[in-house]
């Protein structure tokens, strides 16, 4: 039987989080833009705390409140060091993409990133690509996020797998299909805080169970003074480092519900103030909750067969035996709440994917006018069905959760990112080399992934990453070639948007 | 600050300033990879323990966190323009806007 108090902060944090989607749900309704506006990209108003504030919710997943600190339980310090390198996530999405999506999306009146893809490309088969990568890598996330909660759920509170994914998983799924992306970016806030205050009362746990600060360290010391080393004793190869610079550090702000944040604020002011608290927020949530996990090792101290056989129920552990039940109910909060948080944003891009890049836009182009309230009907049922599917192959949960999360990062990453990058920096660049991009590098990295192939040893997305480079730029230099001997016009109808002459 | 006051730009003026904060974002990524390879790693060879923490444990995270925070600052305060996201100054070639223009 579970503990009821350490149920009831959750339900209490699910109630106003859902309070919090309705009311954002009330706020678009007086707000006077149209609804795919409003629905999509929350009516451009987003200002700097709340921007950065989505912005690291969606970004920091339960991966990085459960798998990435029990990873470092087993391997020390050194992983606290890899997973410092997120603290450049931030000035990187907004220094590279800020101000051209923002500019870029108001004048074509884009409200997704396939949008702008769509725009500058002007093909309607890198859209349907795009939207299908991003359905089909955002829903292996998704499910990463819903069985890393769940379990966790179970761990802490005792109440079962399934009663935890139902208790959170249907408030994420109503309060994303009624708030849209205004309320998603309300509750990431309210996650975001959630998630600060889960990892101070996991550090006072700690820190008392263990003795002090000081005490911990030489506990560590003695039983494995390998986790005190940057190598942990071979455990973390200069390899690792290298892709994980580019899984969670240079490439992240290629990943599209990042993007998309991009297009939502609502003056350059906001997006300054976005990159400094955001920088500051980032590395205390990442580099604390990952150094937790590593001053866990002072605490739970036998070997990992003890916990079950893996590193994923480290933290559910620390949080049980640290800390009383109505602590260690606010405790999963902070891991809940990044569960929720990403689920909501990337349902609400994915639902945008199908209603708006696919659905909408074949309407209009074939001079179909859909009404404001059937979009709405069909935006909000696509959020739901997308949200329900995905709560269904939760059920069944696969293991190891950061693989999952790491995957589909790649994979992202690798579809957008010279998309992203070279479209909007490289006149050069031909939607034949973008598709060519996309579509390639994807399917070599999954081959890859699925092959066990690596260069090197390292991370498959260092073979996607590159396959994409080149088939972006052999792409493009040669169908401009062969655009140029045909006589054609090379540049589409919406260039000018991107690359204006005066 | 004179820099963050608002300027009446073209579209074209705005584009070109965005190259240049995106360009000063990854010179901001290349010097922070920089700290962190010199205060993590570059540390791990001293015997040095502050609270029992290896120097190159808090060189690596907090020292990078610190530098990425001024990097943050620095491109806010110093690389940052700020401008009007919805109108633009005249220009004879430039687009015209969300509610009456290019639309994709």
């Amino acid at each position: 039987m579970g503990n009821l108090a350490s149920i009831i902060p959750v339900v209490v944090f699910l109630i106003v989080a859902t309070g919090l989607g309705l009311y954002a749900r009330r706020a678009s309704n007086g707000s006077g833009e149209g609804f795919v506006k409003e629905y999509f990209i929350g009516g451009r108003s987003l200002g700097g705390f709340v921007l950065a504030m989505t912005t690291i919710a969606t970004y920091g997943s339960v991966s990085s409140f459960v798998g990435g600190p029990g990873q470092a339980w087993e391997t020390g310090f050194g992983w606290v060091y890899m997973a410092t390198v997120q603290v450049t996530a931030l000035f990187l999405l907004y220094g590279i993409l800020g101000k051209k999506m923002a500019l870029i999306s108001r004048k074509i009146g884009g409200v997704t990133v396939i949008d702008v893809i769509r725009a500058r490309y002007n093909s309607n088969a890198l859209a349907v690509a795009s939207a299908a990568i991003i359905v089909l890598f955002f829903s292996a996330t998704m499910i990463a996020q819903f069985v890393g909660g769940a379990k966790l759920f179970e761990a802490v509170t005792g109440y079962s797998y399934n009663v935890g994914l139902a208790l959170f998983g249907i408030a994420v799924i109503v309060f994303t299909t009624i708030g849209g992306f205004r309320g998603v970016a309300l509750t990431d806030t309210l996650c975001g805080i959630a998630m600060l205050v889960g990892i101070a009362v996991l550090a006072a746990g700690i820190l008392n169970a263990g003795g002090g600060y000081e005490n911990i360290m030489a506990t560590i010391e003695a039983n494995s003074p390998q986790l005190l080393e940057p190598f942990s004793a071979g455990a973390m190869p200069a390899s690792l480092y290298f892709t994980q610079w580019l899984l969670v550090g240079v490439l992240t702000f290629a990943l599209p519900q990042s993007a998309v944040r991009c297009m939502g604020f609502k003056d350059t002011k906001a997006l300054r103030q976005a990159m400094i608290v955001g920088t500051v927020i980032i590395g205390a949530m990442m580099i604390g909750v990952t150094a937790l996990g590593t001053l866990s090792a002072g605490v739970l101290t036998e070997d990992l067969a003890a916990y079950g056989g893996s590193v994923d129920n480290i933290i559910p552990t620390a949080i049980a035996q640290t800390l009383p039940p109505w602590l260690a109910g606010i405790a999963i909060i902070g891991p809940i709440a990044a569960s929720i948080s990403t689920v909501s944003s990337l349902l609400i891009a994915a639902s945008s994917s199908i209603v708006k890049d696919f659905w909408l836009h074949r309407c209009e182009s074939r001079g179909r006018a859909v009404p404001d309230v059937t979009i709405a009907r069909l935006s909000q049922l696509a959020t739901f069905v997308i949200g329900a599917v995905v709560f269904v192959l939760s059920i069944v949960p696969p293991d190891v959760i950061w693989r999952i999360n790491m995957f589909a990062f790649g994979g992202l990453e690798t579809a957008f990112c010279w998309t992203f990058v070279l479209g909007l920096f490289w006149r050069g660049a031909t939607k034949e080399g973008a598709l060519l991009s996309m579509v390639g590098g994807v399917v070599v990295y999954c081959a890859c992934m699925a092959a066990g192939v690596t260069f090197f040893g390292m991370h498959q997305i260092v073979i996607g990453i590159t396959v994409s480079l080149v088939l972006m730029v052999a792409g493009s230099l040669a169908s401009s070639r062969a655009a140029m001997r045909a006589g054609k016009q090379p540049q589409p109808p919406l260039f000018e948007a991107f690359f204006p002459e005066k | 600050m004179e820099q963050r006051a608002r300027r009446s730009m073209t579209y074209r003026e705005k584009l070109l300033q965005a190259d240049r904060e995106a360009k000063a974002a990854v010179v901001g990524l290349v010097l922070t990879i920089v700290v962190w390879l010199v205060c993590g790693i570059g540390l791990s060879g001293l015997d040095v323990k502050v609270l029992g923490t290896p120097l190159w444990i808090i060189g690596g995270t907090l020292g990078t966190w610190a530098f990425s925070i001024v990097v943050a600052v620095v491109l806010g305060k110093r690389v940052f323009l700020d401008f009007d996201l919805d109108d633009d100054a005249p220009s004879s070639a430039a687009p015209t806007g969300e509610d009456g223009g290019l639309r994709g």
